[in-house]
């Protein structure tokens, strides 16, 4: 890809038996982006993160991940992006550094490679003293860190990350973002799920999604001034309001 | 009174809709029975046995006939292998090889004496003696019917006189045991797990706040697993009579009287388990160790106690289900009363007095 | 794909050892079920209670109960006062408590008529509640009467067969058993942990996480199997020495060729663990599953008692039990030194079941996964 582009789907659409939770979703996100997914609970948001991550096969469309086509190729995919789910999926019973250990080996890279950059993500993202407690037994916030550094381990060239800071304190989560914008200046191209509208604000760009489809697409301050809201919390709240109801 | 019975009306709900519960409750008492049943089975029949013959006369095959008429032998799959005849013990197709020597019919002819050799499988030593035993007979029935001068009969004679359980039959044995292991398994295990379950997601904690009292909680909690065990006893024992014949020849009160006593004990046992654990599933595997596999392997289920190193024969005056065991054979085959099972009742009694009072204890002090 | 399957190993093996309960499985159980099998489990029938009635009162009478006394089979009461005109259903009273197994009745005109060279009767009563002992204790019976008639009319049957014990020439039970439990112990273990295991992931949700990671499905399923086995070979290993060195059971064979078809025993098992796992969507209910068909499997493979005792249809259904072919490997190995040879068709069977299962599961795996 000459062009900046890192995402590129057209008419993506998955359908489970007669439901479509996608349909016919086209959007492009340029690399360094910061790009906020939006939507009710059930609009479709974590299907389409599935899609692009190579979990799931679309039904119908067509898509590109970091150069890679999603459906002939999700393992060359899964090489270049990182993935942070909605339940941080890490191993309570295993400690902080053993998690790391262990994604560092599930990207194939070797030890003395993991252990300097775990080292690294350390120092950035203040884990240090938190590697040798069992991942279950930190709070939230720092799980929600050791899950971002995870993620990060194999310096992906994308970060899929499906409402990380769920559950989160205010404080932590605006720590977390920071580093999201260390990223995206680093060339790290960012594509986020989130309900908390302040975050919705962070983002470069930002879709809003209804029963799988989206509805709104563009800049956060330029959304709400063209829908004539006071807060984009205000905009997204009428938006949806006055959608028709999903047929299931 | 009204509130236990919603208490009740929930439990029944968890047990319906536990998959856990309902293979306990319905698949397991259904696939042992049939098991026990049928399968495991002591009788010693069909056993294969290979048998060689050099004699090549109209004797030997007229004996090789007999043998293989019998219903406690039976042809192998795969001939004898002449070069290494113990092949076929080493590969488990056969059990026994009988030889048959040159010079068997003639001897009998002549009235001589003549031996045959057998090489027996030791390795399962019942089935070995079995074998041994049953091949005299059929050598035995053989001569009387076939010498013709007729065979000097063996002075002394047996007149063999079974009770109970004239066709001995293994279902009589095990069946009757086998009400005692799946009321155990239902009123232990299933107790232990449920109350500990409610420990685990705290909602027991949420059932206390209510206008509630913890004894309620606990007869409601229990009432259920009460009836369930002795419908499942009951059905088994329906089963065992339907279909395997198992007879009855004692008081059905009797045996629900004791019954009772024996799921109180167990009961009891369920609500000691969920007390000491924090989790469903310690929970299990403490049940399943501490009442399961005692209950089957030191309760004379299947193995005789007697028979057993003194150590583990005292421990099994603490298993409750070494009395029932004994008790439902006495009532069932037998026709037992109330004076003979008397000492297996009271060592059933105290048990189960101890336990709940122990139980009992414990339950209230954890729920305060 | 190397270094993904060895974190993998890895990974397994801390969440085992800081897993209680999987702890418990896997030392716990083989320890106390050797022990208490080993020791509970006897199946010789033994000290029959007999009582004694003997009207005679002769020299051969006495002679005879004295016959009967030798030897461990029988261990009479104290021989009780009765008049002869009892009827016979009136002594039941002591097999209804329990006090006595057996009776022997040898009447008044018992050694007049062996005098006179007649054919005498001794009557033999048993409690045939435990039907095994009854069997047992009428065999013996008739055993030591025909050699003590023998002795005293010095009539002989013309043929006889001579019996010779091949294998376990202590013909101790535990020997038997042993093996059995061994068996059992690699079956129950495996199944159980590693449908736990895999059923673990999808709770915790690092299922999701590990299918985004470049670790490819069958990777991720050698890694867990590889730990499983490498688990169950140890149980194995664990109970076979308990075994041969504080039971002292015999081991004729060869132990590379048990560990080898061991192995091959362990495709099928590790094949019903990942079998579960795809229908089962907690670890309770995993290690539930497996526990009621573990129980199932042991009862049908032989174990307790000989295949060829069972109803014909049941002796079908055994076939389909792999265990049943594990339980003539390690016993034909131990027992008997069996050889490859020996048990090509055990083997044979193993194979097919092995690739079957284990095929079906890994399709099965990769559908629920992908």
């Amino acid at each position: 890809m000459t062009d900046n582009t890192i995402v590129r789907i057209s008419d993506l659409t998955r359908r489970f038996g007669t439901f479509t939770a996608v349909d016919r979703v086209s959007l492009t996100v340029r690399r360094g982006e910061i790009f906020g997914f939006l939507g009710a609970n059930g609009a479709g948001k974590t299907t389409v993160i599935r899609m692009l991550c190579g979990l799931l096969m679309p039904s119908s469309g067509a898509g590109t991940v970091a150069g890679y086509d999603v459906r002939k190729q999700p393992e060359l995919i899964k090489r270049s992006i990182g993935y942070m789910s909605q339940k941080f999926s890490l191993y309570p019973d295993l400690t902080g550094g053993e998690n790391l250990r262990f994604y560092g080996s599930a990207y194939g890279l070797n030890r003395s490679t993991v252990d300097r950059r775990v080292a690294a993500l350390s120092d950035r993202l203040a884990l240090h003293g938190f590697l040798d407690r069992t991942a279950g037994s930190l709070p939230v916030g720092w799980r929600q860190r050791l899950a971002l550094a995870a993620a990060m381990l194999h310096r992906p060239e994308i970060l899929f990350l499906d409402e990380p800071t769920a559950g989160v304190d205010p404080v932590f989560r605006r720590t977390f973002w920071g580093t999201l914008y260390e990223l995206a200046d680093e060339g790290v191209t960012v594509f986020v799920t989130t309900h908390y509208m302040d975050e919705a604000e962070y983002c470069g760009r930002i879709s809003i999604m209804h029963c799988g489809r989206i509805i709104e697409l563009g800049k956060p301050l330029e959304l709400v001034k063209e829908h004539r809201a006071v807060t984009l919390e205000d905009m997204f709240v009428s938006l949806i309001e006055s959608q028709d109801q999903c047929n299931a | 009174m009204h509130r236990i019975r919603f208490i009740v009306r929930k439990e029944i709900l968890h047990i319906l809709r536990d998959v856990r519960s309902l293979i306990i409750v319905i698949a397991m008492p259904i696939m042992m029975t049939f098991l026990y049943g049928y399968a495991i089975n002591l009788d010693i029949e069909n056993v294969t046995i290979s048998i060689v013959d050099f004699d090549h006369s109209r004797e030997s095959r007229d004996l090789t006939g007999s043998f293989y008429n019998s219903p406690h032998f039976s042809r192998p799959k795969v001939p004898v292998d002449p070069l290494d005849p113990e092949s076929i013990l080493r590969s488990a197709r056969s059990s026994a090889i009988l030889y048959i020597k040159p010079g068997f019919g003639q001897a009998l002819g002549n009235g001589e004496e003549h031996t045959l050799g057998m090489t027996i499988d030791g390795s399962d030593a019942i089935l070995a003696a079995a074998v041994q035993s049953y091949s005299n007979v059929v050598l035995r029935d053989f001569l009387l019917e076939r010498v013709p001068h007729g065979v000097p009969v063996p002075g002394i004679m047996i007149s063999p006189r079974v009770f109970y359980n004239p066709d001995l039959k293994s279902a009589h044995f095990f069946v009757p045991g086998l009400v005692a292991i799946l009321m155990m398994m239902i009123s232990a295990l299933l107790t232990s797990i449920t109350i500990a379950k409610e420990k685990e997601t705290g909602t027991m904690e949420q059932l206390l706040t209510a206008p509630v009292r913890p004894s309620e909680i606990l007869v409601g909690k229990l009432l259920p697993y009460i009836l369930i065990a002795l419908l499942d006893g009951i059905l088994v024992l329906v089963f065992a009579k339907v279909v395997f014949g198992v007879p009855f020849v004692g008081a059905p009160l009797l045996l629900l009287g004791f019954g009772l006593v024996y799921v109180a004990a167990a009961l009891s046992i369920g609500i000691l388990i969920s007390s000491l654990v924090a989790t469903q599933q310690v929970a299990m595997m403490i049940a399943l160790l501490t009442t399961m596999l005692p209950s089957v392997m030191l309760s004379g289920f299947i193995f005789a106690v007697k028979n057993m190193p003194v150590p583990l024969q005292a421990v099994s005056y603490l298993i409750p289900a070494r009395y029932f065991v004994a008790i439902i054979r006495g009532i069932m085959l037998k026709g037992a009363g109330a004076d003979v099972l008397a000492v297996h009742g009271l060592g059933l009694v105290v048990l189960m007095a101890s336990l709940l009072l122990v139980a009992g204890r414990r339950f209230k002090t954890r729920v305060d | 794909m190397r270094r993904a399957y060895l974190g993998l190993i890895r990974k397994e093996f801390i969440q085992v050892w800081r897993d209680p309960k999987m702890l418990g499985i896997i030392f716990a159980m083989p320890v106390v079920q050797l022990l208490l099998l080993g020791y509970a489990v006897n199946v010789d029938v033994k000290n029959i209670t007999l009582d004694v009635y003997d009207f005679d009162r002769s020299r051969t009478s006495r002679e005879l109960v004295s016959a009967m006394k030798a030897g461990d089979y029988f261990l009479p009461t104290e021989e009780a006062f009765v008049r002869e005109a009892t009827p016979v259903w009136d002594l039941d009273a002591r097999f209804k408590d329990g006090s006595a197994e057996m009776a022997l009745i040898i009447s008044n005109g018992f050694s007049s008529g062996l005098a006179r060279g007649d054919s005498v009767t001794v009557g033999v009563l048993a409690d045939g509640a435990d039907a095994n002992s009854a069997r047992t204790g009428l065999g013996y019976c008739a055993q030591i009467v025909n050699r003590y008639s023998r002795r005293v009319t010095g009539v002989s049957p013309p043929v006889e067969i001579r019996h010779r014990f091949l294998y376990n020439p202590e013909a101790e039970s535990v020997n038997y058993m042993v093996p059995g439990i061994v068996a059992t112990l690699l079956m129950m273990v495996t199944v159980m942990l590693t449908s736990m295991a895999i059923v673990r992931e999808r709770e915790t949700g690092t299922l999701e996480q590990l299918m985004v990671t470049p670790i490819k499905v069958h990777t991720l399923l050698l890694g867990k199997l590889t730990t499983f086995a490498i688990l169950g070979l140890f149980e194995a290993t664990l109970a076979l020495t308990i075994g041969v060195l504080w039971f002292g059971i015999p081991f004729v064979g060869s132990p590379l060729l048990l560990f080898a078809l061991a192995g091959l025993f362990l495709l099928t098992t590790l094949g019903m663990g990942m079998f579960f796992s795809t229908i089962t969507s907690t670890q309770q209910q995993a290690m539930f599953l497996a526990w009621f068909f573990a129980i199932f499997a042991i009862l049908t493979s032989g174990f307790f008692t000989p295949i060829s005792n069972m109803p014909p249809l049941i002796q079908r259904i055994t076939y389909l039990n792999p265990m049943r072919y594990f339980m003539s490997i390690i016993r034909g190995i131990m027992m008997k030194g069996a050889g490859l040879v020996d048990l090509l068709p055990e083997i044979g069977a193993l194979i097919v079941f092995g690739a079957v299962i284990f095929s079906f599961s890994m399709i099965r795996f990769h559908k629920r996964v992908g």
